[in-house]
């Protein structure tokens, strides 16, 4: 199956994903990602990770790609718990539901833990999605559909290729160490500090060969910097992405979706904590139904 | 070049902002993205949070040797590290004001105080070392207090722990690549066309 | 003929550097000619090059005598992004010049800067890439194709802004002998069906000496020689003494000319066709 680069991985070519316009997916990235932040019932937010794997599916992502993500959900859960229980101080007023090696597991702290958790959760989701299923040309492609002046995508379009580049000169210079024996593996902190210091002085001094060189080359055709005043500049990359009705009907989607959840959430005082079913659970497990 | 000459914009020198500027600021936007999420040291726990980020090290000699676009480079750069360990785009953006105030301070600094990035004098290293310091107790105090606890993450009474150890592991990635990388290179830097002695240019 | 470039007691040295890169160069290129420069590595042939284009003075610092005129204008009074679609410079490494991240997206640069329309900046794609035959990789990140491929993508992004001259430095460095040939077709076809004006530094002089009109020596900063093709290489003793390796077919016919096994009035073949044709010649002639 021929396969499409995005910024973490591979999506196939024929992704029905492709026939939305890039700006959509931003959008919906930087929309949908609020969501999270203005609703508390875990249900809800769960329910968005849902929608996430859907889609990454519906992409046709590997979902084995998304594996590197596990050691993060986790290191953040661990934070979250840490930080609400053996770090989170004592507490007479609270409900104790247990204790483990002498620290008060309060009830209270449970719930918000699972509650910021919940919402944590479906952010990195979102942001796997998009990282997933975007490549840097869509990008580039919504900014400039929405009129970002163009030094600044271009900004955006060298500092996404150099990190590739980075990454490419980084290994390279890994490879030429264990070459020649240099091996972190299981050393002390001062040899793997020697190692960083010879990754990081060449990836420097490579950088500052290139810049005269990027710079020579974009001079050369004809490029003046013009700060963010803008030259009338033909766009010739968007010729190639319509914005048909279907993709204005998918931000119309978008945006009452997050006009219905402000609504739901400060006008009706619904997706709260409070009322959820998860709360309900909690409490039955954590205080056996004591009010 | 003595300290002085450095910083010293010569009588008929003309000096303004360039591609050669745009280019920089995106080669630092990529060393610092990707030692900031690959790097040997760096343990993304996600959300931003890092325990020893020696990226701090790309903010730090990013601000004083080229001066507001290193600053610019540094505040994007941990939205694109960040974004490689899933971390939400508003936590990003959220982080923001830190990072770059992080390679601001050290570039003030050395402009304001006309020390020598090749950390000659004793003085060089006061204001190096004084201005990543105060760079890093701002970042560590914004960064749990504003982002973390903001977005939920951290209790309270949990914050102090972490704007200790955030500042600790900073403050020593800062230091120990700083001085490597301003001792290594900024005699080659200085020389090129991508040094800012002002603002901008 | 008109003149495409002309430099004039030109001299310039690099800021921080004590001795000149180019010294009171002076030199006159025909348009429509396919001129090689040759010169041992460091010798200014790159310095050249860029102050055709005006890289330099304006990209770096340092002091600038004489004068550089293109099409019959001083260089430093055209602005660079004018300059720019006069001259076009291709790069010894094709991937330091690309900031794109498609071999098309890359292709449209200059055009997009030129502020060509869309309707025209088809037309051009139309042309540009059939001619340096990149259709497969349009879609393809550019640093993630062949070293050949490569070098025909950094060539049609400048090609496709239609410069009336193209400055190649050391075009094909990077490239394996095959990557090489298909650079220099490309060439001879813009010499053949557009009469452009070719500057190409080259140290591989394989397929340049059979498509250049003109040939110029670089040493130390100085011209040292300039000379039609043909009879530049007569001089191959002087030239080799200033550290150009000629091709092999050039070099075997020099060392039978000095024994005296061909004869001195013929001129030394520049191919290897060239060269066969001459031995079987020789051979009649002795039978």
């Amino acid at each position: 199956m021929k396969m499409n680069k995005t910024i973490l991985g591979y999506v196939p070519e024929e992704s029905p994903l492709y026939r939305i316009h890039p700006f959509v997916r931003v959008f919906f990235l930087l929309v949908v990602s609020l969501f999270p932040m203005l609703i508390n019932a875990p249900e809800w937010n769960l329910a968005i990770i849902v929608l996430a794997i859907f889609l990454l599916k519906y992409s046709r992502v590997n979902l084995s790609t998304l594996k590197i993500y596990v050691p993060v959900s986790l290191s953040m859960g661990f934070l979250i718990l840490l930080s609400h229980t053996v770090l989170g101080g004592i507490h007479p007023e609270f409900y104790v539901s247990f204790k483990l090696f002498g620290f008060p597991f309060y009830y209270e702290r449970i719930v918000a833990a699972v509650d910021v958790y919940t919402r944590v959760l479906p952010m990195i989701f979102l942001t796997v999605l998009f990282l997933s299923t975007s490549r840097e040309r869509d990008m580039l492609v919504a900014m400039r559909w929405a009129h970002v002046p163009f030094v600044v995508t271009y900004l955006v379009a060298m500092a996404l290729r150099s990190v590739g580049m980075v990454i490419e000169d980084f290994s390279i210079v890994r490879q030429a160490e264990k070459a020649r024996g240099f091996d972190p593996q299981g050393k002390s902190i001062a040899y793997k500090l020697r190692q960083f210091v010879m990754y990081i002085i060449p990836l420097f001094a490579l950088a500052l060969r290139r810049s005269d060189e990027f710079a020579n080359a974009i001079v050369a055709r004809g490029y003046s910097f013009t700060g963010l005043r803008e030259v009338k500049r033909p766009d010739y990359i968007l010729t190639q992405y319509r914005f048909r009705v279907r993709d204005g009907l998918l931000v119309a989607i978008i945006s009452l979706s997050l006009v219905g959840v402000l609504i739901i959430r400060f006008g009706l005082g619904g997706l709260t904590l409070e009322g959820s079913l998860t709360l309900q659970w909690l409490e039955l497990w954590l205080k056996g139904g004591a009010a | 070049m003595d300290e002085q000459q450095i910083w010293q914009v010569e009588e008929g020198e003309t000096r303004s902002a360039g591609i050669i500027h745009i280019v920089i600021t995106a080669l630092l936007i990529g060393i610092g993205a990707v030692v900031g999420a690959f790097g040997s040291f760096s343990l993304p726990l996600g959300f931003g949070v890092n325990f020893f980020w020696p990226a701090i090290a790309v903010q730090n000699v990013g601000g004083i040797w080229f001066g507001a676009w290193g600053v610019i480079a540094a505040s994007l750069f941990p939205i694109i590290s960040n974004g490689i360990t899933g971390t939400p785009v508003y936590v990003s953006l959220a982080y923001i004001p830190a990072n770059l105030v992080q390679a601001l301070l050290p570039m003030l600094a050395f402009r304001y105080f006309k020390a020598d990035p090749r950390l000659n004098s004793k003085r060089d290293w006061i204001v190096f070392l004084a201005s990543i310091t105060l760079g890093n107790i701002f970042g560590a105090l914004y960064s749990p207090l504003v982002v973390l606890k903001g977005f939920g993450l951290l209790t309270a009474e949990s914050v102090p722990v972490f704007i200790w150890g955030w500042f600790g592991g900073n403050e020593v990635a800062g230091i120990i690549f700083g001085v490597i990388l301003l001792k290594a290179l900024s005699n080659v830097v200085i020389t090129t066309n991508a040094f800012v002695k002002r603002w901008f240019a | 003929m008109s003149i495409a470039m002309r430099f004039e007691d030109y001299s310039w040295r690099y800021s921080r550097t004590s001795e000149p890169a180019l010294k009171n160069v002076n030199l006159e290129i025909a348009a429509g000619a396919v001129v090689g420069i040759i010169g041992p590595n460091g010798s200014g042939k790159t310095s050249l090059a860029y102050s055709m284009n005006g890289l330099i003075p304006n990209q770096y610092n340092g002091i600038r005598t004489g004068a550089v005129y293109v099409l019959g204008k001083e260089v430093t009074t055209i602005p660079q992004a004018q300059l720019c679609q006069q001259v076009g410079l291709v790069f010894s490494d094709p991937e330091a010049q690309f900031t794109a991240m498609t071999v098309e997206d890359e292709v449209i640069f200059g055009m997009e800067n030129m502020g060509l329309t869309i309707a025209q900046i088809k037309q051009r794609l139309d042309w540009v890439v059939p001619l340096t035959e990149i259709e497969p990789l349009m879609d393809k990140p550019p640093y993630e194709v062949s070293g050949g491929q490569k070098q025909r993508v950094a060539l049609a992004s400048v090609l496709g802004m239609r410069p009336p001259i193209m400055v190649l430095d050391e075009p094909t460095s990077m490239l394996d002998p095959m990557g090489r040939q298909r650079v220099f077709e490309v060439l001879g076809k813009l010499k053949r069906e557009y009469q452009s004006t070719i500057i190409v530094v080259e140290h591989s002089l394989e397929n340049l000496v059979p498509l250049a009109d003109l040939m110029i020596l670089v040493y130390h900063g100085e011209v040292l020689l300039v000379a039609e093709t043909e009879p530049f290489f007569e001089q191959l003793g002087y030239l080799m003494k200033h550290d150009v390796f000629p091709p092999g077919v050039l070099e075997f016919f020099y060392q039978l000319k000095v024994a005296g096994h061909y004869p001195a009035a013929w001129p030394l073949p520049q191919s290897v066709a060239a060269g066969a044709a001459r031995l079987r010649a020789l051979f009649e002639e002795k039978k």
